[in-house]
C-alpha cells in the first residue's frame, strides 16, 4: 500500500499570554491508501487541529507534511488552495453545504472549479448520488434536506473531485443514530469498493467501532495507534 | 456556477437587497432627472439664442465688431442677400443696421444698441413681433417709432407713445440725436438683451446714419441646426472679406454654459453614486460578515482568490445593475411626460431665470447620448464598492473562517 499522508514530527504551537501551548506536539504519522482511520481523543486533544494541518488549512510550526510525496507545508496559500481542490475532500461537522445551491449543484460546484467538462460532471453526479442513495433529492436545497441527507451530500461533494483522501471532522456529531449509521455504511462501502482513504476525527463510538485504524490523541500527542487488521503501533 | 451563486446570494436577504436596489434606482433617477432638466434648459437656451437673438449665423464687415463704427457696412448687400436666399441650407434672412448710442428721457438715460430692422424680415428670423407685450408694433404711416424691451421700459418709466431721444454717431462721425416714440414694449426670455436692445425701422435709421442702403449685419436661420458650422465655413470661404460667425461664436457664454453643464451633470451623477457606494459597501460587508463560515468552506474546498473576488464583484454588480434599469425606466417615464407637457419653473424665480436668458417653461429631455457615460459611472461605482468587501473576504483564512 502506498503512503498518502506522511507527517514528520509536526507541532502546532499557540501562544497564550506568552506561554507556548502545544496543540499538536511532535506528531509523526503515516496514512496509507485505502485506510479507514479514526482520530479519537478528548475535547482539546488536537484532533481537529491535526485534521486541519493534514488538510492544508493550517500550517505546522514545526515539521513537515507530505501528501503523495509533495511537501504541502512549503506551498504558498494560492497553490495550497489548488492542491486542496484536486487532492483533498472535506466533510464538516455541520455539513456546510452552500445553502443557495441545490444538492446537485453543491456537488457539481467542486467539479466546475476543477474544470471538468459537463458530460463528465453529469456522469459523476449520477454515480455519486446513486452511491449516497439520494437520486431523488438532487434538486433539493440543503434547507429541504435532513441533517443525515445533508451530510451524505457533503460526502458526495468531498468525493466529487476524486481526492487522494477525505478528511471528516466529527461527521456524525450532528446526526441521529439511524442517519449516522447510514452515513457510515456509505463511507465504509466507498472505502471498500473504491479504496478511498477516510480519516475521521470523532468522539462517536459507532465511528470508532467501524474504523480499521484508531489513532488516539491526548494533549496534542499520539498516545496510541491501533490497526484492527494487521498493524498495531503503540507510542 | 459562481454567477448563479452570486445571483442567489443577493436574494438571501431580500429586504436588504431591495433597499439597495431602490437606492440605486432612486439615485439614478434623481441624477438623470437633473441631467434631463439641464439638457432641456440648455436646448431651450440654444433655441432662444438662435431663434430670438443671433440666428444660426451672422455676417458682418470684417472690422465692424471691433468698435461698432457705422461706416463699416457690408458692401453690395442686395447681391449678397440674393445669393444667400438662393443657398439651399438657408431658411430665413434678416438685415440689421446697428449703432451704439444713448437713450434719454425726462427721467434719465441709458446706453443701448439701436437696431435698424426690416420688421417683416426680422420677425421671420427672431420672432420680434411675437414678443410684443404692450402696444401694437410699427404702425404704417407713423414716423420715428421704436420698440423697447420691458426691462428698459420699466427702468426708464416708458409706455407706448412715450417720447424718447436716441443719440448716436453717424457714418461720418457726427453725433446725431433723434426723437422717437415708443410703438410697443417687447419681452423676450433674455432680460439683459431686452434692457440693451431697441429696434427702429431700418428705412428711418439708415438716412439718419447717412448709410444709404448699407447694412451692418445679416442674420441667417438655417434649415438644419446641425448644418451651422458647415454652412458658416462655406460662407466664410465664399466671402473672405466678411466676418462669418456661427451662433457659438456670437454667444460664447451659451457654448461655455453647455460645456460646463455637461461636466457638472457627470459630477452630479458621480456624487449621487458616490453616496450610494457607501450603502453598497455596507450591504456587501454585512453579507460577507454573515457568510464568513460559508466563504471559509468555499476556500477550504478549493475556491481560489480570483473566483472569490469575482463572486463578491458579481454580487455587487447585480445589486447595482438591477437598480439601474429601474432608475432609467422611471427617469425615462418622468422625463418623457415633462418633455411633452413642459415643466413650469416660474415658482423658482422667473426673473432670475430670464436674467440668465432661460425660459421658465422647460422641456426636460432624456439624456440618451449620456447613457454610455452614466453606465460607465455605475459600473465604476460597483467596482469601487466591491473592492473593500472583496478584500475583507480575501483576507479571511479558511481555518479562521470555518471557526466562526
Amino acid at each position: 500500500m502506498s503512503t498518502v499522508i506522511d507527517a514528520h514530527n509536526i507541532s502546532k504551537i499557540y501562544n497564550k499570554e506568552n506561554i507556548p501551548v502545544y496543540a499538536i506536539n511532535n506528531v509523526h504519522l503515516h496514512i496509507n491508501q485505502g485506510e479507514f482511520t479514526a482520530l479519537v481523543g478528548p475535547s482539546g486533544s488536537g484532533k481537529t487541529t491535526l485534521l486541519n494541518l493534514i488538510g492544508g488549512l493550517d500550517k505546522p510550526d514545526e515539521g513537515k507534511i507530505e501528501i503523495n510525496g509533495i511537501d504541502i507545508t512549503a506551498m504558498s496559500p494560492n497553490k495550497l488552495i489548488d492542491f486542496r481542490l484536486r487532492n483533498i475532500g472535506f466533510v464538516f461537522q455541520s455539513f456546510n453545504l452552500i445553502p443557495v445551491l441545490t444538492a446537485r449543484e453543491n456537488v457539481e460546484f467542486i467539479m466546475q472549479l476543477q474544470g471538468i467538462n459537463k458530460t463528465e460532471r453529469e456522469a459523476r453526479i449520477q454515480t455519486l448520488f446513486r452511491q449516497i442513495g439520494l437520486e431523488d433529492k438532487m434538486d433539493s436545497r440543503p434547507s429541504q434536506l435532513s441533517g443525515g441527507q445533508q451530510q451524505r451530500v457533503a460526502v458526495a461533494r468531498a468525493l466529487a473531485s476524486k481526492p487522494q483522501f477525505v478528511l471528516a471532522d466529527e461527521p456524525t456529531a450532528n446526526l441521529d443514530t439511524a442517519s449516522a449509521s447510514n452515513l457510515l455504511d456509505i463511507m465504509a462501502l466507498l472505502n471498500k469498493e473504491e479504496n478511498i482513504t477516510f480519516i475521521f476525527s470523532t468522539h462517536d463510538a459507532r465511528v470508532i467501532e467501524r474504523a480499521r485504524r484508531v489513532i488516539t490523541l491526548v494533549d496534542g500527542r499520539i498516545t496510541s495507534d491501533t490497526a484492527k487488521v494487521d498493524t498495531h503501533v503503540q507510542h | 456556477m459562481i454567477f448563479r451563486i452570486a445571483w442567489r446570494n443577493i436574494w438571501r436577504n431580500k429586504i436588504r437587497s431591495l433597499v439597495i436596489l431602490l437606492s440605486v434606482a432612486i439615485g439614478l433617477f434623481a441624477g438623470i432627472a437633473v441631467l434631463a432638466l439641464y439638457k432641456g434648459m440648455m436646448n431651450s437656451r440654444v433655441r432662444t439664442v438662435i431663434y430670438s437673438e443671433t440666428g444660426h449665423i451672422q455676417l458682418h464687415h470684417k472690422t465692424f465688431k471691433n468698435d461698432y463704427e457705422a461706416r463699416f457696412v457690408i458692401s453690395n448687400p442686395e447681391k449678397l442677400l440674393q445669393e444667400l436666399r438662393k443657398n439651399e441650407s438657408v431658411k430665413q434672412v434678416a438685415t440689421r443696421t446697428i449703432t451704439q448710442g444713448m437713450l434719454a428721457t425726462t427721467t434719465g438715460s441709458a446706453g443701448v444698441q439701436i437696431n435698424g430692422i426690416d420688421p417683416a424680415m426680422e420677425n421671420k428670423v427672431s420672432g420680434l413681433l411675437q414678443k410684443i407685450r404692450v402696444g401694437s408694433g410699427f404702425e404704417p404711416g407713423k414716423k420715428n417709432q421704436v420698440l423697447i424691451g420691458k426691462k428698459l421700459a420699466d427702468k426708464m418709466k416708458l409706455k407706448p407713445s412715450s417720447k424718447l431721444v436716441l443719440t448716436f454717431t453717424d457714418a461720418d462721425g457726427n453725433i446725431i440725436s433723434a426723437a422717437f416714440r415708443v410703438a410697443a414694449i417687447y419681452q423676450s426670455e433674455n432680460t439683459p438683451m431686452d434692457e440693451r436692445n431697441v429696434y427702429v425701422q431700418q428705412t428711418e435709421l439708415n438716412p439718419i446714419l447717412n448709410l444709404g442702403n448699407g447694412i451692418h449685419e445679416i442674420a441667417l436661420i438655417l434649415k438644419q441646426d446641425t448644418a451651422t458650422h458647415t454652412v458658416a465655413k462655406q460662407l466664410q470661404q465664399k466671402y473672405p472679406d466678411l466676418l462669418v460667425e456661427p451662433w457659438q461664436n456670437l454667444s460664447p457664454e451659451t457654448e461655455l454654459m453647455i460645456d460646463t453643464v455637461d461636466i457638472t451633470s457627470y459630477i452630479i451623477i458621480g456624487i449621487i453614486l458616490f453616496a450610494l457606494a457607501f450603502g453598497i459597501v455596507n450591504t456587501m460587508l454585512m453579507a460577507i460578515l454573515e457568510r464568513t463560515q460559508e466563504i471559509g468552506v468555499m476556500m477550504a474546498l478549493g475556491m481560489n482568490r480570483i473566483r472569490l473576488f469575482l463572486l463578491v464583484f458579481l454580487e455587487t454588480i447585480f445589486l447595482t445593475l438591477i437598480g439601474t434599469p429601474i432608475g432609467l425606466g422611471i427617469a425615462w417615464i418622468v422625463t418623457s411626460y415633462y418633455h411633452r407637457n413642459g415643466l413650469n419653473l416660474e415658482s423658482m424665480g422667473k426673473e432670475m431665470m430670464s436674467n440668465f436668458g432661460f425660459s421658465t417653461l422647460v422641456y426636460p429631455e432624456f439624456p440618451t447620448e449620456k447613457l454610455l457615460g452614466i453606465m460607465g459611472i455605475v459600473l465604476f461605482t460597483a467596482l469601487a464598492s466591491c473592492i473593500y468587501p472583496a478584500l475583507k473576504a480575501l483576507r479571511l483564512r479558511p481555518i479562521e473562517a470555518l471557526r466562526k
